[in-house]
């Protein structure tokens, strides 16, 4: 009796635990919709902060087209070694300890803090170099912080792609990179994409890099290299932060997670997409 | 005859392309690969007079931190300390609910309801923490100071609740991936026992997978360490040796966020926060080293219990 009580019990904290994980995403989704729904309309997207304090009034698209540079351009930075990088773990450094080594960095890569991250560009690029704070330096940081992230997802897609094929094209004498470009990487194409989607989303919602690389309390974020950009979580945590407006906060934090969950849903459909590529 | 001559000829220039291809590949995975230990070397360097006129061990024990006072004093006991304790609190409430979710996705959950919580937990990892950290700061900071009267809510135990909850959801992904990777021999043996499902859950599966789920914390607890906008918000930003989980502090990652930028290149503030910043990185290393190398050995072995 008493033992089947505990089983009871046991399974309620199962059960528990599994709808408290569903409960805090709706609650999230649900809490900033409630609170900053209502300040969302086309003014506050397409227009610039004013007001005083500034961003007290107005909007913010210089930080939704900030947000968008950065993004931008950490993926064009870090999307051509992160694949190298990737083609090489699946497709050439099958033997020795090379391929060991390079697993190894590029993971312990992914555990690195961004603001670490932060850290070794403010120094190297913004000090160093003389950029400045800009976008420069605050793409080279995602992109950095990303790169890990593409090669982790785009080495997965490549591992996946059934074995057959390289045997096969192996043995009708078809070089390496035919087989690679032409056989492999077609098969792997939507994991890989959906890979550079979720890299796309991780440097969005990054702070604390651009915080110290990039980041402007105002800028008009015309995409010049060398000038410093708004960027939609910098904004949102000086909104916050220097009591400028709850209401805009919670509104830039609404556009801020539809827009990633927008880019992870799409990566999420990609995957199974992926997947069902792989189960054929 | 000439026609054959043609073909080598052809198939000499490929055999070249080819070696350039791969050449290209690798050196561009071994150069990127090497930014890691540039990144290091780099921040060393610029570190390099705190290790050298203050020492290591006065770097790290030390309990004031006035970089700008004559003499200036830098110390990163308290930062640590914090650090420490907003990463192991995060830890303490994550785990029993991350790993009870990580069960319940691998075994309990009718498919219907996992179809839905796995995308859940995919959408929650993606969410930023800057976002966590103003609904913290938002919400259960002004639910503490309305509740408990206080004068201001944050604390080093808000900043782990909210870690808390930015963790679960990689607790949850790796355990329930390490579950799964329990071969399948095992479950067989049990139905053929006629174990209960519970019992095979809780007594065979679990601990089978308890490196791959303790691979799970340690990443969790390397991520809590290294997490820069939630503690900021909510960790209350005090420079002082926290004395309970109650008390306010200020992790090394708050510390460089927040003044990395009033800093002048080359003065000793700027010097002390990379050393601060190459503490972190260690620290956060040295965890997710031992995980790899742990992980590692686990392939190797295969299912070695």
């Amino acid at each position: 009796m008493k033992r089947t009580l505990m089983d009871r019990l046991q399974m309620a904290c199962f059960w528990v635990s599994g709808l408290f994980i569903l409960l805090v995403l709706l609650s999230i989704i649900g809490y900033l919709i409630w609170r900053g729904g209502p300040f969302i309309n086309s003014e506050f997207i397409m227009s610039s902060p004013s007001g005083f304090p500034l961003g007290t009034e107005g909007g913010i698209f210089p930080a939704i087209k900030g947000t968008l540079w950065l993004i931008l351009l950490a993926l064009i930075m870090s999307i051509i070694p992160g694949l190298l990088t990737a083609i090489y773990l699946s497709e050439y450094g099958r033997q020795g300890q090379l391929p060991v080594i390079i697993n190894l960095l590029v993971q312990s890569m992914a555990g690195v803090p961004s603001i670490i991250t932060g850290l070794f560009v403010y120094a190297l690029g913004v000090v160093t170099l003389g950029w400045g704070i800009s976008l420069l330096a605050g793409g080279l940081a995602l992109a950095i912080m990303v790169f890990p992230v593409i090669v982790i997802s785009s080495r997965d897609a490549l591992l996946a792609v059934d074995d057959n094929y390289r045997l096969v094209a192996n043995s009708l004498g078809v070089s390496r990179s035919y087989t690679l470009f032409r056989v492999i990487l077609p098969r792997a194409a939507a994991g890989i994409l959906a890979g550079w989607l979720l890299a796309l989303g991780y440097a969005a919602g990054a702070t604390a890099p651009i915080m110290v690389t990039a980041a402007a309390i105002i800028a008009s974020s015309s995409g010049a290299l060398l000038e410093p950009v708004m960027a939609l979580p910098y904004h949102l945590y000086i909104l916050f932060n220097e009591h400028i407006s709850m209401n805009h906060a919670y509104a830039t934090a609404l556009v801020l997670l539809g827009l990633l969950l927008f880019i992870n849903v799409l990566a999420l459909s990609l995957q199974s997409l992926q997947e069902r590529i792989n189960s054929h | 005859m000439p026609k054959k001559r043609v073909i080598a000829i052809d198939r000499s220039n490929k055999e070249w392309k080819e070696k350039i291809i791969s050449s290209i590949i690798i050196a561009t995975a071994t150069v990127s690969s090497l930014l890691l230990l540039a990144m290091l070397l780099f921040i060393l360097k610029e570190s390099w007079p705190v290790w050298s006129q203050i020492g290591i061990s006065s770097f790290l024990s030390g309990a004031s931190w006035r970089p700008l006072g004559s003499p200036p004093q830098i110390g990163i006991l308290s930062m640590i300390v914090s650090t420490l304790w907003v990463a192991g609190g995060a830890l303490l409430i994550a785990t029993p609910l991350g790993f009870a979710c990580a069960i319940f996705l691998a075994e309990f959950a009718p498919p219907l309801l996992a179809a839905v919580l796995r995308p859940v937990v995919n959408i929650l990892t993606g969410i930023p923490s800057v976002v966590y950290g103003f609904l913290g700061a938002a919400v259960l900071v002004k639910f503490f100071e309305v509740k408990f009267d206080l004068a201001s809510g944050e604390s080093l135990f808000a900043a782990s609740l909210i870690l808390a909850i930015m963790v679960i959801p990689f607790i949850v992904t790796n355990s329930e991936a390490a579950l799964r990777s329990v071969p399948l021999e095992y479950r067989y043996a049990a139905m053929a026992l006629g174990v209960s499902r519970q019992h095979l859950a809780m007594k065979i599966l679990v601990p089978l997978a308890r490196k791959g789920m303790l691979g799970a914390l340690a990443l969790a607890f390397g991520r809590s360490m290294g997490e820069t906008m939630a503690v900021l918000m909510l960790a209350g930003n005090i420079l002082r040796l926290p004395m309970s989980w109650f008390a306010k502090g200020e992790p090394l990652p708050a510390l460089i966020a927040l003044e990395l930028g009033s800093t002048t290149p080359g003065s000793l503030h700027y010097q002390a926060l990379f050393a601060a910043g190459l503490v972190l990185v260690l620290m956060v290393m040295t965890v997710n080293l031992g995980i790899n190398i742990l992980l590692y050995r686990l392939q190797k072995g295969g299912h070695t219990i």
